[in-house]
């Protein structure tokens, strides 16, 4: 049915666009181009979110970008996000620090659906960037650990200096519970690990078929190659997530930028059970 | 109950005093002769200068409630201070209105209501009366394929309509509204029947029905290409239509550096930077992918949802399309190609 105008709707907002203002409380510059942030929102703010949300994040005279929220839920308004360098706007933010204010608006998109994820095993695919929001769920099932099946994260970098939260991948090597593997690229002369594209890792891990869910991040070209292998792994559709990236503006499903086919990634994504993403002839291509 | 008005008559003469009587009640909006063959919507100052007979407007009566340009809020650039911008009720009388722009508009109501409702939008869009006016279809025109009342002289959702007919107007009274704004203008009663609707020049064959069942199988046809060839890639197809609403937001500072707006602007899936994604990728770099997706979206993406084309039928892409493609062609091209390849 065509909604067609009557009155004003109770429930509008005053301004979907204005921005609420952060204060940022902590940074820490992760590689030469990734700077994570730890924002605090006002108290005024009511403000909590689902692991694989993101936020659109605001300097005044440059500019809006969406960004993925990287932590979990814990304190009201507390969250975390990392920041890629790749443009003006970026560039402007990493020249930020603690004290700074930073405007925000969100959180947007649906997140991962966690009941899909309780009881079973979860397998983590994580290409470059891709973990930056993913290890909002990884947190998130850290934080409740036995609420959840094996916890197993892979995760591939082009090359070991391009690696995210390195102390953090330290502590997954030997958390008992968690099964991490990662693998680059193209290694420095210094790497010892695993070398390869992400799909390297699959193969030699042992799933239970009917009881994984997998949740796969990173750039569009890895998502053919892992969904490729994970089905010839036997794993079946039903049993996969990915979140997809794309040109969100206004994050409120209003300037058609996200749209893929009919759907509009912030408002139904970033987060895509994949016989949905199926429909969507652009989404993989 | 439905109230039932009686049809009333007005003659060429009456129409000047009838808007004059109009803009004692309201600012009466409406269209004007602007360059040789070309017609816009502004406020009427001199009642004389309304035309009433028109083709189609260039920008259609959606700048009054979606501006080409506005801005969402002021800010200091350090971020201490924003404040929204004020925006108005429209509070006009729009007259001499095609009933395919006042469908297009119920398509943007659509729009700004569903999900997070829109204040900006919805706020301008109060206290609008419509006055509709029937018009004779061009060679573009091609309504009665995609609406389901797209007759030039259907009055469904106007307050008052005129019917053109001779040596004047027959003014139809559809709502308590449009009654109240002929409070004090009296007029005669006409005794007979609304005149027959004009007939389309422009059809898409088999009408909506087809082209919903086209546009289920329509993705991955060859027409796509053989258009996209001629296109330009202007956005004019976008900027024209009266149903796109998608935008884009940026940042304007001020002399000072200290001060700025936060702007909207009109955008168009047709432009190449539509779908450029962080980083530089450009996901729709085809212009067949681009315009695939701006049709897709008129005909399928809302209206599986809705049941309702998002093309109204004004023609104006295929009248101001910088490369002369009609809208009307790729759609029967998609339905004799899909003809084909099913053996029908
Ligand atoms: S797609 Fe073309 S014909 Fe249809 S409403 Fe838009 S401008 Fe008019
Ligand atoms: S107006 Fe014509 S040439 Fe310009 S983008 Fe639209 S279809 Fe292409
Ligand atoms: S980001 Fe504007 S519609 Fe999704």
């Amino acid at each position: 049915m065509m909604q067609i105008f009557k009155s004003i709707p109770e429930n509008m907002e005053a301004n979907l666009y204005l921005p609420s203002m952060g204060t940022i409380t902590q940074t820490h510059n992760l590689t030469k181009k990734e700077k994570w942030f730890e924002i605090q929102m006002p108290e005024t703010h009511s403000f909590s979110y689902n692991p694989g949300q993101f936020v659109e994040v605001s300097l005044f005279g440059v500019g809006e970008a969406p960004i993925s929220i990287t932590s979990a839920m814990k304190n009201p308004g507390l969250f975390e996000m990392t920041i890629r360098d790749v443009g003006v706007l970026t560039e402007k933010i990493h020249a930020l620090n603690s004290g700074d204010l930073i405007g925000i608006r969100g959180p947007f998109g649906n997140g991962f659906d966690l009941k899909k994820f309780k009881g079973k095993d979860v397998l983590i695919v994580a290409g470059g960037i891709g973990l930056v929001p993913i290890r909002s769920l990884i947190h998130t099932i850290l934080n409740d650990r036995k609420s959840y099946g094996r916890l197993i994260i892979l995760y591939g970098t082009k090359s070991s200096q391009d690696l995210l939260y390195k102390s953090e991948l330290d502590q997954w090597e030997t958390h008992p519970g968690i099964e991490f593997q990662m693998t680059v690229d193209q290694p420095s002369p210094d790497w010892h690990g695993i070398v390869g594209v992400i799909t390297t890792l699959i193969p030699s891990v042992t799933l239970d078929l009917e009881n994984t869910v997998a949740a796969i991040v990173g750039p569009p070209v890895m998502y053919k190659f892992v969904l490729l292998s994970l089905l010839t792994k036997g794993l079946s559709d039903e049993n996969i997530y990915l979140s997809l990236e794309r040109r969100m503006k206004c994050g409120v499903g209003k300037c058609g930028h996200c749209q893929i086919n009919h759907s509009l990634v912030c408002q139904d994504g970033p987060v895509y059970h994949y016989p949905e993403l199926k429909k969507l002839q652009e989404a993989l291509k | 109950m439905k109230q039932i008005f009686p049809l009333t008559f007005m003659t060429h003469n009456d129409i000047p005093h009838w808007i004059s009587h109009l803009q004692k009640i309201e600012n009466v909006i409406a269209p004007h002769k602007n360059g040789i063959n070309s017609f816009s919507f502004g406020k009427v100052s001199d009642p004389k200068c309304v035309i009433l007979n028109y083709d189609r407007t260039l920008s259609s009566i959606k700048k009054y409630f979606l501006p080409p340009k506005e801005t969402l809020f002021s800010f200091s650039t350090d971020g201490k201070e924003t404040t929204s911008s004020k925006v108005e009720p429209i509070n006009a009388i729009f007259l001499g209105v095609h009933n395919y722009d006042l469908e297009a508009v119920f398509r943007l109501d659509h729009n700004f209501l569903s999900g997070h409702a829109e204040s900006q939008y919805l706020t301008r869009r109060q206290g609008a009366l419509f006055i509709g006016v029937s018009y004779t279809p061009d060679e573009w025109h091609f309504s009665n394929s995609v609406l389901k009342d797209g007759e030039p002289n259907h009055s469904g959702g106007f307050d008052l309509f005129l019917h053109e007919i001779e040596d004047g107007y027959l003014l139809e009274t559809l709502t308590e509204s449009g009654q109240n704004l002929m409070k004090g203008f009296p007029l005669p009663e006409f005794d007979g029947d609304i005149p027959k609707q004009q007939s389309f020049n422009a059809h898409i064959d088999g009408g909506f029905e087809k082209v919903t069942d086209v546009f289920s199988r329509a993705w991955d046809s060859p027409v796509w290409e053989s258009y996209a060839e001629k296109c330009v890639g202007c956005g004019t197809c976008n900027l024209v239509c009266p149903t796109c609403f998608c935008f884009n937001v940026e940042d304007e500072v001020d002399l000072d550096l200290k001060t700025g707006n936060r702007i909207r602007t009109q955008d168009g899936c047709m432009l190449r930077s539509f779908s450029e994604v962080a980083g530089g990728e450009i996901f729709r770099n085809q212009k067949a992918a681009r315009m695939r997706h701006r049709l897709y979206r008129k005909f399928k993406y809302i209206s599986q949802e809705t049941g309702e084309s998002w093309c109204v039928g004004c023609g104006r892409c295929s009248a101001y399309c910088t490369a002369g493609i009609s809208i009307v062609d790729i759609v029967n091209d998609l339905i004799h190609d899909s003809n084909r390849e099913i053996g029908a």
